[in-house]
């Protein structure tokens, strides 16, 4: 359980935000220092749970700010801190610089870990992971030098999975005969995203998990009640049942691709003007469903309709709706 | 699901060699596989992904028409030639499964799709197909939706292709290319019935993968029809099915092909059912007669008594439609 030391840690002073202001310095305990883009702190509460096992901090640092997490505190809004950046030598994400960097300093404010990469999970999840794993690993480990590096490699392990690194791969077949991670190339909803993933993942697990869009859903999660269904190059498929190393270079459409903006997708504007829900968790299926119904050239009546949607179950028994409003988007989508 | 390495074949070739591998499985659109390693009922170690292999023509020839094996459920299904001179397999392709299913669902995969019995699917209880010698707990057990023929007492489990029972009507005969080189298999001879060793499904040797499927055309083809009854009215496994094909001329059957869907082990056909018919008025008195000669065999457990008449029922309405197309 060694890890290097980088080298002695610039200073870490900051100001916290209003209405708190003032200055902080953080020294005497083992700070985890996130670099990122954003950070919504979703999941503060989480991180504060797992810092609290490691007697550490977290400092999530963005371009507008940042936010700081430590065990007992209430977490405290920062003040924009680009002399941090310039200190720690951070590309910053704006001006093409890695989507996250995350550094560990240890309580004699040396470095003991560096990494860069581009999230596939939203940051707080990735950090929260590791926190986790971290905690799992230095249960039982009293000394302080020892939980350091167990952090460090916890960090090292879960940031690994959760990024793509700048590496690309050459060769044709990804990883042939490897069951470790492979790196998987999909265009979604218009953008190219990679994912490093074990091949038994589906694609609706990578598309949640990994890559944060959590609008399609996990239902049953064998075919049967079409909650996961996205379109992949335009036709509608369940992703509970698709490994997503299959869809290499395919393009991936989810309930988040389908807005202009505020302007809704007419699929999902006829849903809701028609009411074609109750609880709603299967409308993103019923939505990415209906239009590809549509694209197929299906839905010329009310039962090709019913018999076009089959393969969306609602529980909550909001067909009649769901044709109405299936109905009321032909030629528009 | 267990861990897995994963193959892309380039080559059919590439393909055969991975799939030689004892542990290995195919994968196409992974309807059924996925599922299945899903709920650990299947555990390949190395899965060969077949999907992006150059086999997805639709060939029209003048005998007939080739399938390649990874032509989608629906790209056969709503292609002209096929609905217009098979009509009976664009029917049962488009009465099976959701769209979402038939999209990625391929002809070569749904020819070795595996049984839905419950008791097959979960771990907890003892099945002699997937756990050789275990026991069959469907005997005794919830049988509504079970085989009534072809069954042993080994295993009760139903054949659950509505596909596979119309290329059986069709007579279909299916390519196959393995190490050992290439054949075909009549696709009366591709599925086991379950005997002694319910395990042993197909009549493939390992590495052997299905390249397409040659479905001949004929005058009984041409007027063909699918009648599915199941538990709801869409998206629902077959308790009876019926793939009827018959040549009617003046009134007079010249020809018929029956095969049956729910109620067998595999696909099931009776040639003496489809010999009685041949010189027999179109009517409901000859289509009754068949209907019986093909449920002669049945044998019942409690909750599936009732398929016997509706199986007859479903095939005297199968021959009716079809008879009327002719």
């Amino acid at each position: 359980m060694e890890t290097t030391c980088i080298g002695p840690a610039p200073d870490l002073s900051f100001q916290l935000a209003p209405p708190l202001e003032g200055a902080s310095e953080l020294g005497g305990t083992t700070t985890v220092l996130a670099f990122c883009a954003a950070f919504s702190g979703s999941v503060t509460e989480e991180l504060r749970a797992e810092l609290r096992g490691l007697g550490a901090k977290l400092v999530a640092i963005h371009p507008r700010g940042g936010l700081l997490i430590a065990p007992d505190d209430e977490p405290r809004p920062l003040a924009p801190a680009p002399h941090l950046w310039e200190a720690y030598e951070v590309r910053r994400p704006e001006r093409g610089g890695p989507g996250i960097t995350v550094l560990l300093v240890d309580p004699q404010r040396r470095i003991r870990f560096r990494r860069e990469g581009d999230a596939l999970l939203p940051v707080e999840q990735a950090l929260l992971k590791a926190l986790r794993s971290a905690v799992a690993s230095t249960r039982g480990i009293g000394r302080r030098e020892l939980i350091v590096n167990a952090i460090a490699l916890a960090l090292a392990a879960a940031l690994l999975e959760a990024c793509a690194t700048e590496q690309r791969k050459g060769g044709d077949s990804p990883a042939a005969g490897g069951s470790g991670l492979v790196e998987v190339p999909l265009i979604v909803n218009g953008q190219k995203r990679t994912l490093r993933i074990e091949p038994r993942v589906t694609l609706l697990d990578a598309l949640r998990e990994n890559l944060g869009l959590t609008g399609t859903k996990k239902g049953c999660d064998m075919g049967q009640c079409g909650a996961c269904t996205v379109l992949v190059d335009g036709k509608r498929v369940d992703s509970c049942l698709a490994l997503a190393v299959q869809h290499e270079g395919r393009s991936i459409t989810t309930i988040e691709g389908l807005a202009d903006g505020d302007e809704l997708h007419p699929m999902q504007q006829a849903f809701l003007d028609h009411d074609a829900f109750q609880c709603g968790y299967c409308t993103p299926g019923q939505i990415l469903s209906a239009i590809g119904l549509l694209k197929e050239g299906g839905g010329r009546n009310d039962d090709e309709i019913r018999e076009g949607m089959s393969g969306n179950i609602c529980r909550c028994g909001a067909y009649p709706n769901i044709v109405d409003a299936v109905r009321s988007a032909k030629g528009r989508v | 699901m267990e861990r897995i390495t994963y193959q892309r074949a380039d080559s059919v070739e590439s393909a055969m060699k991975g799939g030689a591998r004892p542990d290995a499985a195919f994968l196409a659109g992974g309807t059924s596989l996925v599922d299945l390693m899903k709920i650990e009922v299947l555990k390949p170690l190395h899965v060969v992904d077949v999907s992006r292999l150059d086999l997805r023509k639709i060939d029209v020839q003048q005998n007939g028409v080739r399938i390649d094996a990874m032509a989608t459920n629906t790209e056969v299904a709503e292609h002209a030639g096929v609905k217009k001179r098979l009509p009976v397999l664009a029917e049962a392709i488009l009465a099976g499964a959701s769209p979402q299913l038939r999209n990625v669902a391929t002809v070569g995969g749904n020819l070795l799709q595996r049984t839905r019995c419950a008791y097959y699917r979960d771990l907890a209880t003892p099945c002699n197909k997937r756990e050789p010698g275990s026991g069959c707990s469907a005997i005794g057990g919830w049988t509504r939706m079970h085989a009534i023929l072809g069954t042993s007492d080994a295993c009760i489990a139903a054949h659950p292709s509505d596909m596979c029972v119309a290329l059986a009507a069709l007579e279909a005969m299916v390519h196959v290319r393995g190490p050992n080189g290439e054949r075909d298999i009549p696709i009366a001879d591709l599925h086991l019935l379950p005997e002694t060793h319910p395990e042993r499904e197909f009549s493939l040797a390992p590495g052997e993968l299905i390249t397409s499927v040659f479905v001949p055309f004929s005058a009984q083809g041409a007027r063909s029809r699918y009648v599915k009854v199941r538990d709801r009215a869409s998206y629902a496994f077959a308790l009876v099915s019926c793939a009827a094909a018959v040549d009617v001329q003046g009134g007079e059957i010249r020809a018929a092909r029956l095969a049956l869907g729910g109620v067998g082990t595999k696909p099931w056909r009776v040639p003496e059912a489809e010999q009685a018919l041949v010189g027999k008025p179109a009517q409901r008195a000859s289509f009754q007669r068949a209907a019986d000669l093909l449920l002669a065999g049945a044998r019942t457990q409690k909750d599936n008594a009732f398929k016997v008449e509706l199986g007859k029922r479903t095939v005297v309405r199968a021959l009716s439609l079809a008879s009327e197309a002719s």
